[in-house]
């Protein structure tokens, strides 16, 4: 019996490994002469909630019909870090697809490991392409060596967030808009203490926040920058010709976090928001918690996102106001950049001689023709026009597949491929609508267009800037948020301390890194 | 003519027990496609890895990635957490089920038995993001049921979340909560196993609920509490990265960061799959030291060793 299992375990094991080239994800899919070439696409999801395109939309048909193209679409993670995770397993396999978004720190290491090609060559062989997405700070966004590894296409819109306030709650308890930081203090206290909502209970807060951090919005991140812009501080860098540097490293931080540390301290910030992950936020807001919140222009103002709001608080308002000012006369929504979206081609696609059909594909999806069957669907199933030859989902035949209903959404889920942030796509994205129970005027548009003309940081490129390694990039968001949670005491002897570790730990030479690199590349303002 | 005839005994076997080697099949070709022919690519821990030079064409570099993370900021932290939260799971999560296990099996009331069994079963299905969602709406600090309880009684809040004090307790009793009535499976299984007789002889003689446990049941399945103590030392890195990934946030990272966060972190982010697979080689080191040396020590004391 023993030897009959030793001889079986060797016969399956022999099996295995003559099955293997099945299991293997091999893309040995040369482009033949005579059949279409194919393309593995892997792309980012218009809505993350709404499913890949179906097997039999007529994309895939018209894209074989007119560039011998078979396209395979494969959706990438709606989270940033699963979206790096997925394509750097696939790298390290070598087994890239021929065309995928990427993140640009992400970018910056495919590219010394020779897994991604340069585009520079690409941009002439997409004249309508390139005249609507890829400007200089387009291409210099994915340029490395003097070599471009990425197409840079339009990506969110810039300044499209605000600090907005709840005025029925102003106007409720006989205040003004907040214009400097001591007021914006008074009235968050006044919207934890003085039940602005009437309900009888302690239940609600001045300002509601989460940590949403990203290379050039360090911690504590986005929803706390008009706080830090008060003081000049707000963003990872400080973009200035006369003052380059990590911002951290600035007196003025400080400061910053003294307030903010106040904040916690009286308990006048939401003391849910180091634990809230970012639909905790919006349930919260939607729910009445809190009266001050930083949130971006959709995510408040679009039909479905301001629905439940509406719903709880009929005579709710939000209003979109300027960001305090500080004591030396700093006052900032937050840093800005030139948002982007990277495509790149992998070195292995064009070793396969895919490089001119991806443009071809790219620069059909740039075409009328692409440009709204990507962006909406097809005309008279998921979309109609207007008398201005905007999109509308009206007067369809079947509304369940209007581009914006949850049967239309999937023919659309490629569209960031092909906007670029014109107007058609923005009255098409922010209709002005009536909302249900208050029966308000919204328009998300209407917001942006407020929220642009608030007070920014220029810092377009900061984003491009050195990122710091995993234990010192631990160590600066778990120092900072220490000091607000009371783990370390934030006084001025032990945040020197704190500051001369960070330094010791690279800190220092991130700092010289990143400045070193904004002035190569004429970044500072 | 030995050998023909043990061939052909060979293909007697196999027909006469082939839903046996048919079952065994499955199990034995994923162990080989995903636990045996990976060893293979182990080699890039000792490489500079190159996606395009592929695993034998990267560069040796001895131990450079292991150094890299011993000498690591956080190493000793790291260590000290995965450490905590393992032996901290198996000092709650392990009594515990054997507890439950012999609750439901002492129970003589079978519908209260299977709902109880069902209860504890079904936090099990729930992913840890699900999990996140229950500890936040039971814990948070300004509407959790809990701080609701705490304030009610003229108490101030705590956010347990984000507390270092009070974040390792929020991991280990969560997976005991969560893990408590799945773990309880095996030892109800050893429970079946146990010799009426026994327990009838007991009750004959006058021992009492207490001492029947006591006496016949903790010692009837001691052989398989050793067996899973003895399993779980071979992972005894492995301190739950997906709970523990859900769970954490920055003001907490200096008692929650744990070996796999950091890998995630290091190894998978900044794209450093050499490291990454030097740190799983270390940990998969050490697990098999312990596991050999406390088999050996089970043996010493007249235990019932895995091998």
């Amino acid at each position: 019996m023993k030897r009959t299992c030793t001889v079986c375990i060797a016969l399956v094991a022999l099996l295995s490994l003559v099955s293997l080239p099945l299991f293997s994800q091999g893309t040995a899919d040369q482009a033949k002469a005579s059949g279409p070439t194919t393309i593995e696409l892997w792309y980012g999801a218009a809505i993350t909630e709404a499913g890949p395109p179906p097997a039999d939309w007529v994309g895939f048909q018209i894209i074989k019909d007119k560039l011998n193209i078979d396209l395979k679409l494969t959706a990438l993670p709606s989270n940033e870090s699963d979206q790096d995770v997925k394509v750097q397993a696939a790298a390290a396999a070598n087994n890239l697809p021929d065309l995928f978004m990427v993140r640009r720190d992400v970018l910056t290491r495919l590219v010394p490991q020779g897994l991604v090609a340069p585009v520079d060559d690409l941009y002439e062989k997409m004249p309508i392409r390139t005249a609507k997405h890829y400007d200089e700070v387009s291409r210099s966004h994915a340029r490395f060596n003097g070599k471009t590894y990425g197409l840079a296409d339009p990506g969110s819109i810039n300044k499209n967030e605000g600090l907005l306030i709840r005025k029925d709650w102003l106007d409720k308890l006989g205040l003004s808009v907040p214009k400097t930081t001591d007021e914006l203090l008074a009235v968050m206290r006044a919207f934890t203490f003085n039940d602005p909502d009437g309900n009888g209970k302690h239940d609600t807060y001045g300002y509601g926040a989460f940590q949403e951090i990203n290379n050039y919005e360090a911690w504590p991140g986005r929803r706390l920058e008009p706080i830090f812009g008060a003081f000049g501080v707000d963003g990872t860098w400080n973009m200035t010709a006369s003052n380059a540097g990590l911002n951290i490293l600035k007196p003025e931080f400080f400061d910053a976090m003294s307030l903010l540390k106040q904040m916690a301290d009286e308990g006048i910030i939401d003391p849910n928001w180091l634990a809230y992950k970012k639909d905790d936020f919006r349930a919260a807001w939607k729910q009445g918690r809190f009266g001050i919140m930083r949130e971006q222009n959709a995510a408040f103002a679009a039909q479905a996102n301001y629905a439940p709001f509406d719903k709880n608080f009929p005579n709710g308002e939000w209003i979109i106001i300027d960001p305090p000012t500080g004591p030396k006369g700093h006052a900032s929504i937050g840093p800005y950049t030139a948002g982007f979206r990277i495509y790149a081609i992998s070195a292995k696609a064009v070793k396969e001689g895919k490089k001119d059909k991806i443009a071809a594909l790219l620069e059909w999806m740039a075409s009328d023709e692409g440009y709204y069957l990507l962006g909406w669907g097809v005309e008279g199933v998921n979309y109609t026009k207007d008398a201005n030859g905007i999109p509308v989902a009206a007067n369809l035949p079947n509304p369940d597949l209007a581009f914006s209903a949850p049967g239309g959404q999937t023919v659309t889920q490629l569209r960031n491929m092909v906007f670029y942030n014109g107007d058609i796509e923005l009255y098409a994205r922010y209709p002005k609508y009536i909302t249900a129970t208050s029966k308000k005027e919204m328009s998300a548009l209407d917001v942006l267009r407020v929220m642009q003309t608030k007070k920014w940081t220029p810092a377009v490129g900061s984003d491009t800037l050195p990122i710091p390694n995993a234990d010192l990039k631990r160590f600066y968001e778990q120092g900072l948020s220490e000091f607000i949670t009371g783990k370390r005491s934030l006084t001025r002897d032990n945040w020197n301390k704190w500051i001369d570790e960070f330094k010791s730990l690279g800190g220092q030479d991130w700092n010289d890194k990143g400045v070193a690199f904004a002035k190569e590349n004429n970044l500072l303002n | 003519m030995v050998q023909k005839s043990g061939t052909k005994q060979l293909i007697r076997e196999i027909k006469r027990h082939r839903s046996v080697y048919v079952l065994l099949a499955v199990p034995f070709v994923y162990y080989i496609i995903f636990k045996y022919i990976p060893i293979f690519n182990g080699q890039i821990a000792f490489k500079d890895y190159m996606a395009l030079d592929g695993v034998l064409g990267s560069s040796w570099i001895g131990f450079e990635h292991f150094r890299t993370f011993i000498n690591s900021y956080y190493f000793v932290e790291l260590l000290r957490n995965t450490l905590m939260y393992s032996f901290g799971k198996l000092i709650f999560s392990l009594p515990l089920a054997i507890i439950l296990a012999i609750a439901i099996y002492e129970s003589n009331r079978p519908h209260l038995r299977k709902i109880v069994q069902t209860l504890a079963y079904l936090p099990h299905f729930l992913s840890w993001v699900i999990m996140y969602g229950i500890l936040l709406a039971l814990l948070a600090p300004g509407d959790g049921i809990l701080n609701d309880i705490i304030k009610m009684f003229g108490g101030k809040p705590i956010d347990f979340l984000t507390n270092t004090d009070a974040f390792p307790w929020i991991v280990i009793l969560s997976d005991a909560w969560k893990e408590m009535g799945w773990s309880a499976i095996i030892f109800i299984a050893a429970l079946m196993g146990i010799d009426p007789s026994l327990f009838e002889a007991a009750l004959v003689e006058g021992a009492n609920s207490w001492q029947r446990v006591r006496y016949i049941t903790l010692p009837s399945i001691r052989p398989v509490i050793l067996i899973v103590v003895l399993l779980r030392l071979g992972t005894i890195l492995d301190a739950g990265f997906n709970q523990i990934f859900m769970l954490y946030s920055t003001p907490v990272l200096s008692v929650a960061d744990i070996i796999d966060t950091w890998v995630y972190r290091q190894g998978l982010l900044e794209f450093q799959f050499g490291l990454a697979t030097a740190v799983g080689l270390f940990k998969g080191v050490i697990g098999m030291f312990l596991i050999l040396g406390s088999n050996r020590l089970v043996k010493r004391f007249g235990g019932n060793p895995l091998f």
